[in-house]
């Protein structure tokens, strides 16, 4: 059961994934992104983490997707993408990907990861709290001043300068 | 559980406060305040954490290399925290003059600050996850200030290149601290090189997998070949201080991080990575300095002998452990190249404000036109090439010394010291051919005023680079002292 599951969650995460890059449509292309973070969820929850599927659908799905989503409302999104791609490029890609998938699956197919028990004790969540709060601490701090320079520096990029000048003449 | 009171949260609390404030100070002021006071703040910042380091350096003793805890304070994170410190006080002071008449200063600074944390961060993680948040405080504001230049559509496509690979860079490294954590059930570094050196035949091919997406992760920063393609158009497009900010400080970080993973973690896996590294040394300085000969734009042209001395950097990665000159020498040479290529690239931003393009065939008479710009960067190329007897002289010689030292284990090691040797010829080359440029063409030449914060930058980079050219010593000490903390490690 779980592996019909993992197949089908994996196809359809795939393929939303693919769709969010190729849909010339920032709307729809958003909607697959959607979904693809979905299919991510999915496999938390097969892996028996139920908490870090909740936070993936709360957070990606949620805020982050549906923050894209407006944004994509509320920009000019016909001046985006007017340039067709070179189709070569895309079969390189594909090509590079193919290869790529077939390296990293044979290592991982070859190596002893099929003898490791999956019957591990559950997560206890109470302790990765208590870890992020005393070990990771400092990583918290860090992530802190990400989120700090992401948002300023996302001002500053986002800024249109011309609207900004006028208002500082009148 | 680290200290409040240890050195690197020390440095968070004073760089972050500084790096957080200046925007907000920018935005609660209404009158507008000119950007030397931003600058007055970040460098008074800069300096303050890069004294406290250096007086950490000298009062304690730090011996532990790796720890139990996120950070640690040991010498070799010492190094690359003073490298990575000296640069951006260089990139700030020289930003001034170039920002002047920008808008956003505050922000700049801010972002260069919040970098600056990830750059050191870096260089004392010892756990994964820290290493990785530090990675991306190191990364986002570059990406931005890449960018800076909003109504160049270079600037924006350097931003924007630099942007995609660096998150291909990053989905690669979590994909291999995943493996990793996978294999040994820890974040820990020290934990996972424990696990590594006992660790079954069978998960053999799945650690060296973890590896190598540590080396393809770190070495898109790093600029090795082949992951280089990003580094001329992002050096080319973004503004000249932040390339030097790339240059010589995120890329070093990129190497902290290959230091403290890759080469212990295949020395803790006993598997015989030299030749695989050497391959890639051999190619990223070969393809490096080949395409910087055929370049007619300066940043260009740098960029490319970035990717060269990426290279040589790596000769010494790759003898190590048969030869501790070798690693040695590439800790002296990721010190000396910060500094050199630093003062490069704003040695061009002094060339891009005065005279508005950064062409080589635009600079004829730049030895007349700005006497003390050109000294800086004639003596800063020269460096590079390994002319003595400049510091860059001692590194090189440190490392194709430690080539020659492991040809007589490996007789394929000569080759590294003589790819070494004639590529530092052909560097020459195309580093003489500016300096011909601005000294001995051009006529009717007339002296433009040079931008005060590029002189300051130019004379102490001259002092340096010559002061530790004719005293290498302590330099050398240091360096020695690390690759002690290292072996006691390993051993």
């Amino acid at each position: 059961m779980v592996d019909i599951s993992f197949l089908v969650i994996s196809v359809l995460t795939v393929v939303c994934a693919i769709a969010s890059l190729e849909l010339r449509s920032l709307i729809y292309g958003s909607i697959a992104l959607m979904g693809s973070l979905l299919g991510i969820a999915f496999f938390f929850l097969l892996l028996d983490a139920p908490f870090v599927a909740m936070f993936q659908v709360a957070v990606y799905v949620g805020s982050i997707a549906v923050l894209i989503l407006f944004t994509v409302m509320l920009v000019k999104r016909e001046l985006i993408f007017t340039k067709i791609e070179d189709p070569k490029r895309k079969y390189i890609g594909v090509g590079l990907m193919l290869i790529l998938i077939v390296g990293l699956g044979s290592v991982i197919m070859d190596s002893g990861l099929k003898s490791i028990s999956t019957h591990s004790a559950p997560i206890d969540f109470n302790e990765i709290g208590e870890d992020f709060l005393t070990y990771y601490w400092p990583a918290l701090v860090i992530m802190a001043l990400i989120l700090s320079s992401s948002i300023t520096g996302a001002l500053v990029l986002a800024r249109r300068e011309n609207i900004e000048n006028e208002q500082h003449t009148n | 559980m680290i200290e409040i009171t240890s050195m690197p949260i020390i440095l968070i609390i004073i760089l972050g406060t500084a790096g957080v404030f200046l925007p907000i100070i920018s935005i609660i002021q209404k009158k507008t305040i000119s950007s030397t006071l931003y600058w007055i703040i970040s460098l008074t910042a800069l300096l303050f954490s890069i004294f406290y380091v250096v007086y950490r350096l000298i009062s304690s003793d730090t011996l532990s290399t790796f720890s139990e805890d996120v950070l640690t304070i040991d010498l070799l994170g010492n190094l690359f925290a003073i490298s990575m410190l000296l640069v951006a006080i260089l990139t700030t002071v020289g930003s001034l003059d170039f920002i002047r008449k920008k808008s956003h200063s505050s922000i700049y600074f801010s972002l260069i600050l919040l970098s600056t944390i990830g750059m050191v961060l870096v260089a004392y993680s010892t756990d994964l996850i820290m290493l990785f948040v530090a990675w991306e405080l190191m990364s986002i504001p570059t990406y931005v200030l890449a960018g800076f230049l909003k109504k160049n559509p270079s600037s924006n496509e350097s931003a924007l290149k630099y942007f995609l690979f660096g998150a291909l860079s990053s989905a690669i490294i979590i994909y291999g601290i995943s493996i990793t954590y996978g294999l040994t059930g820890s974040t820990n570094i020290t934990e996972v090189i424990r696990i590594f050196s006992t660790i079954d035949a069978e998960m053999l091919p799945l650690s060296l997998l973890a590896i190598s997406m540590f080396i393809a992760g770190f070495g898109f920063k790093m600029g090795l070949v082949p992951f280089h393609m990003w580094l001329p158009d992002t050096y080319e497009g973004a503004p000249p201080t932040i390339t030097a900010l790339l240059a010589a400080g995120t890329k070093k970080a990129g190497f902290a991080a290959a230091i403290r993973i890759i080469i212990i973690g295949t020395i803790a896996l006993n598997f015989d990575w030299m030749v695989a590294l050497g391959i890639i040394a051999i190619m990223t300085m070969t393809i490096g300095n080949i395409a910087a000969i055929l370049q007619k734009n300066l940043t260009r042209m740098l960029a490319y002998s970035s990717i060269g001395h990426a290279g040589y950097i790596l000769i010494g990665l790759s003898t190590y452990p048969l030869s501790n000159i070798g690693l040695q020498g590439s800790l002296f040479h990721i010190f000396n190249h910060a500094i050199m290529k630093c003062t490069a690239f704003i040695a061009i931003t002094g060339v891009l404000i005065a005279i508005k393009t950064t062409y080589i065939e635009k600079i004829k008479g730049l030895g007349i036109k700005m006497p003390i710009t050109a000294l800086g960067f004639t003596i800063s190329l020269l460096a590079l090439a390994g002319v003595p007897p400049l510091n860059g002289f001692w590194s090189k010689l440190m490392l194709f010394g430690a080539a020659l030292d492991a040809g007589s284990t490996y007789s394929w090691m000569y080759w590294l010291a003589i790819a070494g040797v004639l590529n530092s010829a052909l560097s020459l080359a195309y580093y003489g051919w500016i300096i011909r440029k601005m000294y001995f063409e051009g006529e009717k030449i007339t002296t433009i005023k040079e931008p005060r914060s590029i002189i300051a930058v130019m004379i102490f980079s001259i002092l340096f680079i010559v002061g530790i050219g004719v005293y290498p010593e302590p330099i050398i000490q240091f360096t020695d002292k690390i690759i002690f903390q290292l072996t006691m490690f390993l051993s």
